[in-house]
């Protein structure tokens, strides 16, 4: 912090610029705790005293989405104004004289949490959010030591477990309005609101029908920001646990690349922390027969991606066509643009085209009856629980009952049971897993075998780079002189290029997002679109800041998990999808070729229109 | 008796309403207020409220936010007469909640009273109950209100009297 001196009309002032501040930047002069400092007008308190060595505690906050304001946390007292203030919505302005941790303020933080804390269930030693819940580090950092309110509900709330993917718990609420404007500001779902008021206030859907009953789309980023356990993923850990235990079942895993950007965070690790070796040893440790990588699949996708899109440039098909890789991305589309449904591409997501070629390539190659398969993915994302239980999801069922002459009730699906993030770390510390002492081990063959195009599935704009580095070179027949493409990289919301293909421009759009994809669907449906090729995902900066990555998950922790998902692309020695040896063995043994009939069979899908409810 | 539910606004008339407030500031209450007040049973069921949300852009979740913490606005349909009982401060000490407590038991409802709802319609969809916190008539408390109209220093007995004649269909005040 620079120490400066400046002439003020009234006379000298002594006092500390804000660290950070650029020269030129209107500042303001205030006092923090009795010391002056100046800082850049137009800052709230909360944001213009951080830089100041401080940190105001908050609850409801959640910067760059929202400030409700609601929970009362982050009050300060300033010299003159009539009650405490909230730091996280009240501007700095010349000459306010703050007080951060008076014992008014103190007792008033003290107060506001202990009202929260009223109606909140003490269940913490069996809560889901146990040790990573912000309302119990709150309260264990405002030294909270009893509760001197009763509790005001009558009767608990009804939890709602209409959801695939999400449960949500209303007794758990604090009604911080985070979940509410990251589905309406953030996605533009608007699956839940605040319904009611005032003790029987709760986050609910329209008519209380339930999440897995209106138009959402499971994109799990309300558990992601919930600072209780009031929505959580649908935990499937022991439907895992029990399937591993049994001997009959032989169990493989996918990894998603996104997880292997993540699950260090979860085990105690720097963010974005790069674990692929590690990972693949805990999966063998928890007593996976395989260890197989989603990524296999992903450059899988970008064969049959990229002809489908070669085959509607050359049949006139309908365009721009777009991806679709991420569950929630496509029950969006369904429920709110039916009418575009033809723009996306059939292939099915990289996870549903893993468990279609496991129970038919693989367990026909090892001889495994596809019965006593098990397939678990591990995912960065909710929406892949209910994707793995979509009924079209059957591939290979369907591939097996004619020739092993199956009934109704042998049905199975392609992947059994999609975990989260959060939910592999839980089981691999259930399992006494010494994660970062582990030795780095390599993914089984073939289905583990991927290329550096596979493992920027997990980032915005990673599909999109890793179809161009193959249609490329399809189209061209020539070598592809650099494989990064940047243009494509980066959290902007909606990003374009324009790619040459021996003389035909191709314009290409990436969005991240839901509020974003809509942008991109308005121009489609009013025939405006100038793009080609369109790269959709759900979740902020892609799949490494999807609904069931660990928490927090926030803007810089997104750019950490991003470098590392560049980083592992840049050492992998194969980075195009077509180079993948194990594809072209899949391809040679198997499938025949991209777009096939078994292809079609197998790793291709439809959709269905859904309208909003 | 005539019970069945009779049709509710039709697209055509909900869009008529949505343009009348067109442009206007609070639209989406003032709609909502016309548009239940065009229903025979005075309530917005859920065919109502999507309606809405098509024409209006707004999403589902808001709209339901938005009924759900008006008390104005009814879910359900609602009794041919509508009574309601204050239960603010003063008619509280004057005995309103005895008041109420004969009124639900004159009407069936009793056990409305436990469910900690401020509403309730007898099951021939005659009377609607329903508790407000305070009409502003303190000092003639305790106030009911009887199809808009407002009586002061209610007892059980007048109600009674009222409820009867309202039952078999005969005048609508006394």
């Amino acid at each position: 912090m620079e120490q400066t001196t400046v002439k003020k009309e009234e006379g000298l002032v002594t006092g500390k610029v804000a660290a950070g501040t650029p020269k030129g930047v209107a500042t303001c002069s205030i006092t923090v705790n009795g010391k002056s400092y100046y800082v850049p007008k137009g800052k709230t308190i909360l944001e213009a005293v951080s830089s100041l060595g401080y940190s105001i505690p908050t609850l409801c906050h959640l910067p760059e989405v929202c400030s409700n304001a609601s929970c009362g946390v982050c009050v300060v007292e300033v010299k003159g104004a009539k009650s405490l203030l909230r730091s996280c919505v009240t501007k700095v302005t010349e000459g306010m004289d703050i007080q951060l941790a008076s014992h008014r303020v103190l007792a008033a933080r003290r107060t506001n949490v202990e009202l929260l804390l009223a109606n909140h269930p003490k269940d913490c030693l069996s809560c889901l959010r146990n040790q990573n819940c912000e309302l119990q580090s709150i309260a264990s950092l405002l030294g909270i030591e009893s509760i001197r309110f009763t509790q005001t509900r009558k009767k608990p709330f009804p939890l709602d477990t209409t959801s695939e993917a999400l449960v949500r718990d209303p007794n758990k609420c604090i009604l911080c309005g985070r979940c509410v404007a990251v589905c309406s500001e953030i996605q533009g779902v608007n699956a839940i609101d605040i319904m009611g008021r005032g003790t029987k206030s709760q986050v609910a859907t329209f008519f209380f029908k339930g999440l897995g009953n209106v138009a959402c789309t499971n994109c799990g980023q309300c558990a992601l920001v919930c600072p209780t356990a009031a929505i959580v993923e649908k935990d499937h850990t022991a439907e895992v646990w029990k399937a591993l235990q049994d001997p009959k079942k032989v169990v493989v895993v996918q990894t998603a690349p996104a997880i292997r950007v993540g699950l260090g965070e979860a085990m105690g690790m720097e963010w974005g922390a790069l674990v692929t070796g590690k990972m693949v040893a805990a999966l063998r440790r928890l007593g996976f027969s395989k260890v197989f990588d989603t990524q296999f699949t992903a450059d899988l996708t970008i064969m049959e991606e990229g002809h489908e899109l070669i085959q509607r440039l050359t049949n006139g098909g309908n365009l721009p066509m777009i991806t679709s890789c991420s569950p929630g991305w496509i029950k969006f589309i369904e429920h709110f643009y039916p009418k575009s449904l033809s723009h996306v591409s059939t292939c099915k997501s990289p996870q549903q085209m893993f468990g279609a070629v496991a129970k038919t390539y693989y367990a026909e190659k090892m001889g495994i009856d596809p019965r006593d398969m098990v397939v678990v993915s591990i995912m960065p994302c909710t929406a892949k629980k209910y994707e793995a239980k979509r009924p079209e999801m059957m591939g290979a069922f369907h591939y097996w009952q004619a020739r092993l002459n199956l009934l109704e009730k042998d049905k199975f699906y392609d992947v059994d049971y999609a975990l989260t993030t959060r939910e592999l770390a839980r089981m691999l510390k259930q399992a006494s897993i010494k994660f970062d002492a582990l030795e780095e081990e390599e993914f089984d063959d073939p289905l583990g075998r991927s290329t550096g195009a596979a493992v920027i599935f997990g980032a915005t704009g990673g599909v999109m780079e890793a179809a161009l580095r193959t249609a490329y070179e399809v189209v061209t027949k020539k070598h592809l002189p650099s494989v990064e493409f940047q243009a494509v990289r980066g959290l902007e919301g909606i990003k374009t290029a324009e790619v040459d293909l021996n003389g035909t421009k191709l314009k290409v759009a990436v969005a991240h997002t839901l509020k974003n994809a809509r942008t991109l669907l308005e121009q489609i449906e009013k025939g405006e679109s100038p793009y080609t090729f369109i790269e959709i995902m759900t979740c902020p900066g892609g799949c490494l800041g999807g609904g069931g990555q660990p928490i927090p998950t926030d803007t810089e922790i997104r750019k950490k998990r991003a470098e590392s998902i560049y980083r592992e692309d840049s050492r992998k020695g194969i980075r195009k999808s077509h180079e993948n040896p194990a594809i072209q063995q899949l391809y040679k043994e198997f499938l025949k070729e991209p777009l096939s009939h078994v292809s079609h069979e197998l790793l291709h899908t439809h959709y269905k229109e859904r309208g909003v409810y | 008796m005539n019970t069945s539910v009779m049709p509710a606004a039709s697209e055509q008339q909900i869009l008529e309403i949505i343009n009348r407030f067109q442009g206007k500031p609070g639209a989406l209450l003032g709609i909502l207020e016309t548009v239940q007040e065009s229903n025979p049973h005075k309530y917005l069921p859920e065919e109502t409220l999507q309606l809405i949300s098509k024409h209006t852009g707004t999403p589902l979740s808001r709209i339901y936010s938005l009924a759900t913490f008006y008390s104005f606005f009814n879910l359900q349909p609602q009794g041919e007469h509508i009574i309601l009982v204050c239960r603010g401060t003063a008619c509280h000490t004057r005995g309103s909640r005895v008041l109420l407590e004969d009124l639900s038991c004159l009407l069936d409802g009793s056990a409305f009273l436990e469910t900690g709802e401020n509403t309730f319609t007898t099951k021939d969809k005659k009377f609607t109950i329903k508790t407000v916190a305070c009409f502003g008539q303190c000092a003639l408390a305790p106030v009911v209100s009887i199809d808009g109209v407002i009586y002061s220093r209610m007892t059980t007995a007048r109600m009674k009297g009222i409820i009867e004649k309202l039952a078999k269909g005969g005048k609508k005040h006394e």
